[in-house]
This record gives structure tokens, sequence and C-alpha cells, in this order.
């Protein structure tokens, strides 16, 4: 069995992207890496996590990235209590801090929080001993999306150096923008970040974004990645936007748009997706598209967190195989 | 049947646009302008058509960015064609459908339905080129900005949320932003309503005697102020739509300075009324905004002259007597104007403030430059729609003589001097006055 790709991750927490080292990124990546590959090869790695207590504090619903946590967290050996905010005692009215405490004094070894007020998860991460991974916080971060969307592209492409990587949508509502144009611009990516005015960020290009503008199609020429944001339909009844069919109309990924990207380039959407109004369907389950594929990603790089930020190295079986993905 | 070529001679050509002043001949074949000019000659044609001019001064038709029919929805109050009779009568070739009609032009097909800017010359009747103003929010409700970029590809010329501002500043910044990403002109009323209130006529001394509330020029002041500031922070193209009072001027020459993109027009009786005339409570000089003091309007006409305003509007508002037969306080705002907008100009230029030159710039090449309008100038390939007036003609408005199914006009009863002749629509007469 070859060995997991290890490299030094001096992090207490996970809790974005913008403040890691592009060597950090390229860590999580590299081993990530190699967690898929064992995946696919329906093989499992030693039980890093073993005897360890993961909690799963998800103060919003998301039934996607919990079940995403929890089967990285089992798969590396862990106990995962899941507490989603209907069964916590916020509803109750003890204060986040409150709830921190509580669990803190559980001595769990790993908290993975989401929380809709951003800034919120880092407050948590100041009250407690154990590790916290960020699951998304308002809309700040959503570094695990990040990192997986990082892996996807890097897997697809061979490497992130160069590749053009348009992001459109509600950019300024979104941690997923955010936390992957960090990792993206981090590597070396040139990324474009499109959408209509009302909801591109008045600082995109402090973030990384080599381009920002409100022209979709300029926004897509010659793009090695496309990648669409879910407009949350909440959006029309704040005067961000007229409707979803001009939405559809000006910011859509239809074919006859893809056709302006790289002839090679491939679709990605962090989902859950609305048909017709960000991407048509024929595109989200096209021959181009990765969207399952950031999916399956996303429970190896919550592997590879998980491991790097509490995994014991002990029984790690030492041997000389290549590490996959690991770069020179 | 008329030729498909047609030469204007010994006509005083009169073109804003170049500054052209002077006797000569025009040429047009097929729908625009060919040839122009004291020297330039016709290829020759064997259908083309000499009329001589007689000396009358011949403008580019006039564009009117502010213009109400009932239709769809009130069209007791006036239709397209009824309208598009009086503004051919008043050299009126190119008019803008304001949307606040029933329902509210704030949809594609509603745009698409009225939206006729090359109309057939030879039907009868003859109608207006007609553009649409679109809807700036969903039912004009200032609450959910309308769908912008379906209506501009759909012809929609500029936007607008009608009389009433956009009274959330949070709204009305995100649709100028959004319209901004679209590059459409966005045009508001400067008007705060809680300011303006039940007001009647311009607040002050008049409207004390009379014992009528008064709409204050703040609320017009803080408004326009209001509208140009985020028109900066989002870079919107704004026309501030009628301003009355000097100090909105102010603002508007302040931003225009620094280069914002930043417009403005004013009702042409604006520059004709003010609040002396509404005199024993005339409910047809009830308009909003009000007619305002003598230096008001004196202000209003210098900044004609000085290039500030680019446009003039009619604000043409046919309001049947059923709403104006009332009470001033209880009667509707509005006044009719398509068909006294040039002589309401010309009145100015009588009156020694203004050429004529600065008098049609306004109502010609200003708005047409505005909408991104070819039309509007005498200039080869231009469109063919031209207005030719005798300026010293002397006549007397009267409002059964008006064309305009509703015929509240402030004029009502005014000795007049200048007046169309004939007015011609893609080169092909579209009125003709009537020899008495």
């Amino acid at each position: 069995m070859s060995a997991a790709p290890r490299a030094a991750f001096d992090h207490p927490h996970l809790l974005g992207l913008q403040s890691l080292h592009r060597l950090d990124i390229e860590t999580i990546l590299d081993l990530a890496d190699h967690y898929a590959s064992l995946a696919r090869e329906n093989r499992r790695g030693p039980a890093v996590l073993k005897n360890k207590t993961v909690i799963n504090l998800f103060f919003e619903n998301s039934t996607r990235t919990m079940s995403s946590f929890e089967i990285a967290a089992k798969r590396l050996g862990a106990d995962v209590i899941n507490m989603p905010v209907d069964s916590s005692s916020v509803k109750k009215g003890e204060t986040l801090i409150d709830t921190a405490m509580t669990l803190n004094a559980m001595k769990p070894d790993v908290i993975v929080i989401r929380h809709s007020a951003s800034g919120g998860v880092k407050l948590l991460s100041r009250k407690v001993d154990c590790a916290v991974i960020n699951a998304g916080d308002g809309t700040h971060e959503h570094p695990t999306q990040g990192l997986l969307d990082t892996l996807t592209i890097r897997r697809n492409k061979g490497r992130i150096e160069g590749l053009t990587v348009t992001i459109c949508g509600d950019v300024v509502h979104s941690r997923v923008a955010r936390s992957t144009t960090y990792a993206l611009h981090q590597l070396g990516a040139r990324v474009r970040l499109c959408g209509p005015r009302t909801l591109l960020p008045a600082d995109a290009r402090d973030w990384g974004a080599e381009t920002v503008t409100a022209d979709f199609e300029k926004g897509l020429k010659n793009a090695d990645v496309v990648m669409m944001l879910r407009l949350q339909l909440e959006r029309m009844n704040g005067a961000y936007l007229p409707s979803r069919r001009e939405y559809f109309h000006f910011y859509g990924l239809t074919r006859a748009r893809l056709a302006m990207a790289a002839p090679d380039a491939i679709v990605m959407h962090p989902g859950p997706m609305n048909r017709g109004v960000e991407i048509e369907s024929a595109i989200a389950d096209g021959p181009t598209s990765v969207i399952t594929e950031q999916v399956e990603m996303g429970v190896a790089i919550r592997m590879a967190v998980l491991d790097l930020l509490a995994g014991s190295n002990t029984d790690t079986t030492a041997s000389t195989g290549n590490g996959a993905g690991a770069k020179p | 049947m008329s030729a498909s070529a047609l030469t204007i001679t010994n006509a005083r050509l009169l073109d804003p646009a170049s500054g052209r002043d002077e006797i000569g001949a025009i040429h047009l074949e097929d729908g625009r302008i060919a040839a122009i000019g004291a020297d330039a000659a016709p290829k020759p044609t064997s259908s083309r058509e000499t009329f001589d001019a007689g000396g009358l001064c011949l403008a580019p038709g006039l564009v009117d960015l502010r213009v109400k029919t009932g239709e769809p929805g009130e069209e007791h109050r006036e239709t397209v064609a009824t309208a598009s009779a009086a503004a051919l009568a008043g050299g009126v070739t190119t008019i803008v459908l304001m949307p606040d009609t029933q329902p509210v032009i704030d949809d594609v097909a509603l745009v698409k339905y009225l939206h006729a800017p090359n109309p057939d010359p030879h039907a009868t009747p003859v109608t207006t080129r007609i553009e649409v103003a679109g809807a700036l929010t969903l039912g004009l409700e200032g609450e959910a900005m309308a769908e912008i970029g379906l209506m501009r590809e759909a012809g929609a010329a500029l936007f607008t949320n009608g009389d009433e501002p956009v009274t959330n500043p949070t709204v009305l910044k995100r649709t100028m932003a959004y319209a901004a990403s679209q590059d459409v002109l966005v045009a508001c009323r400067p008007d705060t309503r809680q300011l303006r209130g039940s007001g009647v006529m311009n607040a002050g001394a008049f409207a004390a005697r009379l014992g009528l509330s008064g709409i204050p020029s703040e609320a017009e002041w803080i408004g326009a102020a209001r509208d140009l500031m985020l028109a900066e922070v989002t870079g919107c193209r704004l026309l501030l739509d009628q301003v009355s009072t000097p100090r909105t001027l102010d603002l508007l020459a302040d931003a225009k300075a620094r280069g914002l993109p930043v417009y403005t027009t004013v009702a042409a009786h604006h520059l004709y009324f003010n609040e002396g005339d509404v005199g024993d409570y005339l409910t047809y000089c009830k308009v909003n905004p009000p007619f305002r003091t003598e230096s008001d309007r004196l202000a209003l006409i210098e900044a004609v002259k000085s290039g500030l305003i680019d446009a003039v509007v009619s604000a043409h508002d046919p309001q049947p007597p059923e709403t104006k037969r009332l009470p001033i306080a209880e009667a509707s705002f509005g006044a009719a104007g398509l068909e006294t907008s040039l002589a309401a100009l010309l009145s100015l230029v009588h009156a020694g403030h203004l050429s004529l030159l600065e008098a049609l710039r306004p109502l010609t090449s200003g708005p047409a430059d505005l909408i991104g309008k070819p039309q509007g100038r005498l200039a080869p390939g231009a469109p063919a729609d031209l207005v030719l007036f005798d300026p010293a003609a002397p006549w007397k408005c009267t409002r059964e003589a008006l064309r305009s199914r509703s015929t509240n006009s402030p004029f009502d009863g005014r000795l007049l001097q200048g007046r169309v002749e004939r007015t011609l629509l893609a080169g092909h007469t579209a009125f003709q006055r009537p020899t008495n």
C-alpha cells in the first residue's frame, strides 16, 4: 500500500483559505489525492482517527456537507456525532459560546462547524481546546469546498498554474467563491469573477481575481474551467435581480455560451443546482461536467483535513510507494 | 402616390447638431436625407418631386422623451393614434411612451406591443416613430427590479419609474447598478414624496394666498441630490426627468463638471408659465413639478441656452374633463403638450431669450442623442423626419382645435407665434396644415 504523502501542517484549525500558504494547500491536496485513489480502489487507509470524536455542529441545514464530513470521519475510524441545529440547545436560548463551552467540556477531538454568521466559526474556535473545521460561515469562507474545487480541477487538468477559471453567479454572497478564488489564486490560476453588478463585490480584485466583469460572455472566453454558483432564489425579492428568466438569459450557462470557453473546458457547480436558472440541464449532465467528481473529492478533502488536524500517524504503515499526486 | 425621392428648395435649414442655419435645399431618398445644403445637387431621378418651401424654417422633426397616452388601459384619455395625430401637428416625429399605463409596461411583451420605431409612412393615419420607456420597477411600485435587460433587448429606449420616485434608496441603488451593467439610461423624477405631500402648486406666498397646499422646491433638490449621488456610486447613466428649480440645476452642473453621465430634461410648459398662471384656480395649470416662480423660469431658460438642459419634453399627459373639472386640490396633475412644445420654445426666441438653434437643440438632437437614435439632425443618412414651420405666424391656441383626445392644455386661449406648416416622416408628408 502506498504511503500517505505527509508534510507538516502547522495549523490548529482550518477556518479559511485566505490565510493559508501555497504549501499548506498543496499538502492538503496531495493527501486528499491519496485518499481519493484509495477510495477508487475500494480500499481503506489506516484508521488514523480511531478512538477520536468528531462533532458535526451545523447551525445551518446542509445534508450534503454534513454527510460528506460524516463519511470522511468514519472512513478514518472516528466516532461521529451529528448535531444539526434542530436538536441543539440553540433553540432553547443558549448562546453560541455557551454551546461551544458545553461541547468543549465533552472533550471532542474535532468540531466541524457551519454557522449562518460570518465569523461565527472563528468565534467558537477561540473558546474550545480541540481542532475546528469551518464548514461554511455566513458569506465568508467555506474552505473545504474551495479545496475540493481545486483538487477536482487539478485532477482533470493536471495543474492549476496558468489555468483560466471563470466563476459566475452570486459572488457577493458566496463563501464558495471566496474560498475557491483564494485557493486558485495561491496556486497560480487566473480567476475571472462574473455576475450581475448587484452580485459582484466591490473588492473582488483584492481576492486575487484577475478580472471582475458583469459580461459573462467576455468572462467565458477561452476559460479552462467554468464554475457556476448557486443562485439563491430569494435574491429576486431584494431588488438584486429582475427575474429568473432574465438571469438565465444573461448569466445561465448554455451550450452556446460554453462553446466560447476553451474546447476542453470543464464545468463545475458546488450544488445544489437550480437547473434552468444558472445552468442548462444538458450541460449539468453532459460530458464536460465534473460536478459529481466534486462531490467525490469532497470526501477525500475532508479526510485529508481531518487527518492533518487530528490524525495520529503512529499506525501509518511505512512503505516506499509513490505518493499519489505529490509534486516535486 | 408620393415619390420615393423629394427635394425641398428655398428652405431655411436649421440643424442644431451641426450649427447649420442657411437658406438651401434638402434632398430626400428612400426615407432618408440624401444631401443637404445651399449647393447640394440631387441625383437625377425620374420620380423626384420638388416643392418650394417659400423660405420657411425646416428643422429635424422633434423627438419627445416624455409622452403619456392612455394606451393600453385608459384609451378614453388618449390612444397612440390620437397622440400621434397631435404630435405630427406639433412637428413631433418621435415620441417616447411612458410606462405608467394599465397594465404597466414592465414586461417584454408590452414593450414589443407598443414599440414601432419605423412606422409605415403610407399608413392611414400615419403614426410617429414610437419608442418605449420601460418600467424601472415591477408595476412601478418601487420594490422589485423589472426585467431591464430583456426589455432593453426588446427595444426599450430608457427606463423610468414614471411620475413617482423610487422611495427606497437600496432598491434604487441596486437597480441603478444593474442598469449600469446593462448600459441603459435611467430616468428619475427628482422628488421626495413625503415632502411633496398633498401639495397642489408651488409652495410660497401665492399658494398661501390661494389657500392651497404647496409643493416645496426642496422636495425636488433632495430627490435630485440623492439620485445624482446614487448615479455616482453605481456608474448609472441618469436622466433627471423634468427639473423645475435652479438649485437642482446647480446640483446637476456640479455632477456634470465631475464627468458623471447625468442629464436632464425640462418640460416646455415650465419655460413658458410661472406659478402666477395658476391664477384663478386653473386646473389645466396643475402639473407636477408645479410651475415655479418667475425667477425660476428664467433660470431654466438660461440653462436651456447654456446647454445644461439636454432635452425639452412636452410631458404630454392627457387628462379628460372628469379628472380636471374639479376643485384644483382634487383635480389630477398633468397637461397636454404635444402640439405646443415648438410654439412654447419659439416664444422664447421671439422674446429674445434664445436663438432658433438654441431653441431647437433640446427638441431634436439633444433628446435623440440621449436615447442613441440617428434622427433629430439634418445629416446625410439620417431619417428624413422634418418639420417645416413659419416662426412668425400668429395663432390662438384653443382646446377645441387640439387633436389630442384630451385637451387639457394650459395654453388654451393663449396667443402664440410660430406654427407648424408641414411635418414629414421618413420623407413623406405626415401632416400638412389645412389652408383656411
